[in-house]
């Protein structure tokens, strides 16, 4: 199908590339501790990019009318922007596996089964479960009119669990997810049950917020709201307009030396690894920050060339619109700290999982100021209970100049690599 | 299609079934800066099939190839005999229909030239971009969407409708050193062209306010009165109520149902909270839901005390309640879930200036640069806001941030305007995955006597 379009392509166009996307998606939903709903979803969907007269246009579909799509990408590129793309010419790609025959075979009552599995783990008085399964197998295959043909078959698996308890007005939500290309070994329903039950201990008491400038201890998962600003920081488009605060501080130490951050597009079994990118550029590995200093930037192809820097390999398209930069896996490096060791460093403090309103208001400026989720008080290196009532404010990129301490105990959870991570001197207050 | 569906529904051999088609036009055309990111049209098409069998589980299909119904239908089915219930999923009657209905398309956007869609856009764009040397960034865009949609289920009902959308949204950035400031606006209607011409001064307001906050202080952080602009209290009504309104929260969850019991007293006697989809014109309105029950208004908090909730017809059935018309799907991708409309808080009396009047201290907060609900717990942050001082609006401020508790926040509304506006918002809803659902939201000024403004925190 894609080879034929680009044919028809090359005789109206100078150039233009495609990616075309199919996969097969099986999800079983449990709710309040059963199987509720079972659905399959299929899906195929062709997204193609032509230059035309220097002028780029754009156009998907998820029909099988190539002619269609052809026109509709013409007309785009009548009122497209002029880019002198240079499209990618074939080149030797990386080993990458991301299709496991386990994960691609697994039956649907192999699905149930572990779905029940981890339901029954998680089953207490006066808590609702709901579990979410999901199997996808696909495939993705990118062209151009240089000559790049290349495809590779996707599997992906993802199990996610969320425990509600409500006692009179006090709402308790914890949830957690695992997400892989490969099917689930023996010790992972248990060890999510064991995230989750571990969380709603911690919770069990209640506990009043402390307030003034203290350590503040996020877990894994709480620490994708304090890496945010840096994500969007060393996005190329926006280093290339001008607004990211990283832009022209390549080589300079503006983060704490423990500080490690890289994208990882060979990850083992991760749902993010791939040997090319949806623009048909090889995918490798990027370094961000590399021990505190800043380092490369990710981009797609039209903003590598307006940037006059080569493209990385992180280009991500869906059917429709154009290709956009996004990461693989981004995976901060282990630091040297034991997970008692960074709570001993609390004499008063907070443990974070999750804030809310993450993403909200001018992110990449790097202040945040959310109410907390789920958090816990600590009290000389002891978690003693939830703190509902409490805010926490800072600056991420000054917060993360100066770290307090850095796990050891990486958590992986589906494209996202992260230890828990001290820092000292954020602003909590209560509400 | 009719007969696709009707022929389709013949064969199956599930206890119920019903099947979405559809077929959209979707244009988008955005700017970054001065550069045109990209103007594209294009079409998508495919279908939703669930099936439900006695004493099973919901079995269901998606699918973009058309020519495969009759097997997608088969295959919900027996996705539904897979899983074997203890308790029955049972579903609210809703009197079969058959109708055809074209919501107002104005003038339609199939027959408007890209090329004019992608001037409109810039000439609208470069006026952000003239307007101030320290605008140093834009993100402008337009999208419009037609969908033919059908919907028919094993009970009779057949449904045909035309859904227009269209949304147009300006974001200004705005520099000064290291100081980096961003400012929207945006419109979300269901209607045609007509809706997004002579939308000038909307450009102009998110640039003129992205260079004012460079300049603004940080407000302090702290307990305050607040008063709300209608924009801003739909995003609250919205987000902090509305999602805990939704039955699937609290159907299968003994606990939560006492927590929403249906009389319980959430505010002071003139606060009225409801949920219409049947509204002209407004984002979130659509004849019938994804389930095609007719969609209604229902109030769910009246004189300040909890009367109704949003159902699908599974939750309705499950809590002896009816069904309101409020099961959305995003598209054929989706099954339906219990979503919200246009939500609003009704109006009240008095203006902006009456509101503001008697307080000493305290904050003006406007616009929605977004909201989130953890349950009883939310935040939203403000597009900007001004401190209110000796009763008057004093200075600009930003990065205001208010976050509550629900139950505590409503109780400390004390007064509501009589100005109500729909806020009509580009963006939209998310939940289940399933984001940016078209809603709207609508109130008047309100006040709260007490609310955490984050900011610098003392």
């Amino acid at each position: 199908m894609i080879g034929p379009l680009l044919e028809r392509a090359m005789r109206r166009a100078e150039a233009a590339d495609a990616a075309l996307k199919s996969d097969e998606t099986l999800t079983l939903v449990f709710e309040a501790g059963r199987l509720k709903s079972t659905a399959f979803s299929q899906e195929r969907g062709l997204n193609l990019r032509v230059s035309a007269e220097g002028r780029l246009g754009f156009a998907g579909t998820t029909s099988d009318d190539v002619d269609a799509l052809l026109e509709a990408a013409l007309a785009s590129a009548r009122v497209g922007d002029a880019v002198d793309l240079l499209l990618p010419a074939p080149a030797p790609l990386p080993s990458v596996t991301t299709w496991y025959p386990r994960a691609a075979a697994a039956t649907l009552e192999n699905l149930r089964d572990l779905g029940r599995e981890l339901v029954d783990r998680l089953t207490r008085d006066g808590c609702q479960v709901a579990v979410t399964v999901e199997r996808s197998i696909g495939s993705v295959a990118v062209a151009n009119t240089r000559g790049v043909a290349a495809s590779y078959d996707v599997s992906v698996l993802t199990i996610a669990a969320e425990v509600t308890r409500v006692a009179g007005d006090d709402v308790l939500m914890v949830a957690d997810y695992w997400a892989s290309a490969d099917f689930p070994d023996d010790t992972v329903t248990g060890a999510l049950a064991q995230s989750i039950l571990k969380r709603l201990d911690w919770a069990a008491q209640p506990a009043g917020p402390p307030h003034g400038a203290l350590p503040v201890l996020f877990t894994p998962q709480g620490a994708h709201a304090i890496l945010l600003p840096l994500r969007q920081a060393c996005h190329g488009k926006a280093v290339l307009q001008g607004i990211s605060p990283l832009a022209g501080r390549q080589g300079e130490q503006m983060f704490d030396s423990a500080l490690t951050i890289a994208d990882d597009p060979f990850l083992e079994a991760a749902p993010g690894s791939r040997p090319i990118d949806d623009e048909a550029v090889p995918t490798r590995r990027l370094s961000l920050v590399q021990q505190g200093v800043v380092g490369e930037f990710i981009y797609d192809l039209e903003t590598a060339c307006r940037a006059g820097v080569p493209a990385t390999g992180h280009a991500r398209r869906s059917t429709f619109g154009k290709p956009q930069a996004a990461y693989s896996n981004l995976a901060i490096a282990a630091g040297a700290d034991g997970w008692d060791d960074l709570l001993q460093r609390i004499p008063d403090g907070l443990l974070v999982d999750e804030l809310i309103g993450v993403g909200q208001g001018n992110v990449i400026g790097g202040a945040f100021s959310h109410p907390v989720a789920l958090a816990y008080r600590v009290i000389s290196g002891e978690v003693v209970g939830r703190v509902k009532d409490a805010a926490v404010a800072g600056n991420a990129y000054e917060l993360l100049g100066r770290l307090g301490g850095l796990g050891r105990d990486v958590e992986r959870r589906g494209s996202l690599l992260l230890p828990p991570i001290l820092l000292e001197g954020v602003a909590v207050a209560p509400r | 299609m009719k007969n696709r569906l009707r022929d389709a529904l013949r064969a199956t051999r599930a206890d119920y079934t019903e099947i979405r088609l559809e077929r959209s036009w979707t244009t988008s055309v955005s700017y970054r800066g001065r550069r045109l990111e990209g103007a594209t049209a294009s079409t998508d098409s495919g279908g939703f099939v669930r099936c439900l069998n006695h004493g099973c589980g919901w079995g269901m299909a998606s699918f973009t190839a058309l020519e495969q119904l009759p097997a997608m239908v088969a295959r919900a089915h027996e996705l539904s005999l897979a899983v074997r219930l203890d308790e029955p999923i049972r579903l609210a009657d809703v009197t079969p229909r058959e109708t055809d209905t074209a919501l107002p398309l104005g003038r339609d956007v199939r027959g408007i030239p890209l090329e004019t869609k992608q001037r409109h856009l810039a000439a609208l764009n470069a006026l952000m971009l003239d307007r101030d040397r320290r605008i140093v960034d834009t993100q402008a865009s337009y999208h419009d969407e037609v969908c033919e949609y059908w919907f028919a289920n094993s009970e009779g009902t057949l449904l045909y409708e035309v859904r227009p959308e269209v949304t147009l949204s300006a974001v200004a950035m705005a520099r000064d050193d290291g100081t980096i400031e961003r400012a929207l606006e945006s419109l979300g209607r269901r209607a045609g062209w007509d809706a997004v011409e002579g939308r000038e001064e909307q450009f102009l307001a998110a640039a003129d306010r992205a260079v004012s906050l460079l300049a603004a202080p940080r407000v302090r952080g702290g307990t305050y009165p607040v008063v709300l602009d209608p924009k801003l209290a739909g995003v609250f009504v919205h987000e902090a109520f509305g999602h805990l309104s939704e039955a699937d929260f609290v159907y299968e969850n003994p606990q939560a149902r006492a927590m929403m019991t249906l009389g319980r007293r959430f505010g002071h006697s003139e606060l009225v909270i409801g949920d219409d989809g049947s509204a002209a014109g407004l984002r979130g309105t659509l004849p019938f839901d994804d389930e095609g029950t007719p969609t209604r208004n229902t109030i769910l908090v009246q004189n300040g005390v909890l009367v109704g909730r949003l159902h699908s017809r599974e939750t309705a059935a499950r809590m002896g309640e009816a069904p309101t018309g409020n099961a959305r799907a995003l598209s054929y991708r989706h099954p339906p879930i219990v979503r919200m409309t246009n939500t609003y808080i009704a109006n009240g009396r008095g203006t902006r200036d009456d509101l503001l009047r008697d307080i000493p201290l305290g904050v003006y907060a406007c616009d929605a640069m977004g909201g989130q609900t953890y349950l009883e717990d939310f935040s939203f942050t403000a597009g900007h806001a001004y401190m209110i001082r000796d009763g008057r609006i004093a200075e600009l401020v930003k990065d205001v941030v208010i976050a509550g508790n629900l139950f505590q926040t409503l109780d400390r509304i004390d007064r509501i305007g009589g100005d109500f506006q729909w806020n009509e918002l580009g963006g939209g809803c998310g939940k289940g995955g399933q984001s940016p659902l078209p809603v709207t939201e609508g109130s008047p000024h309100i006040r709260i006597s007490e609310a955490l403004v984050g900011g610098t925190l003392a």
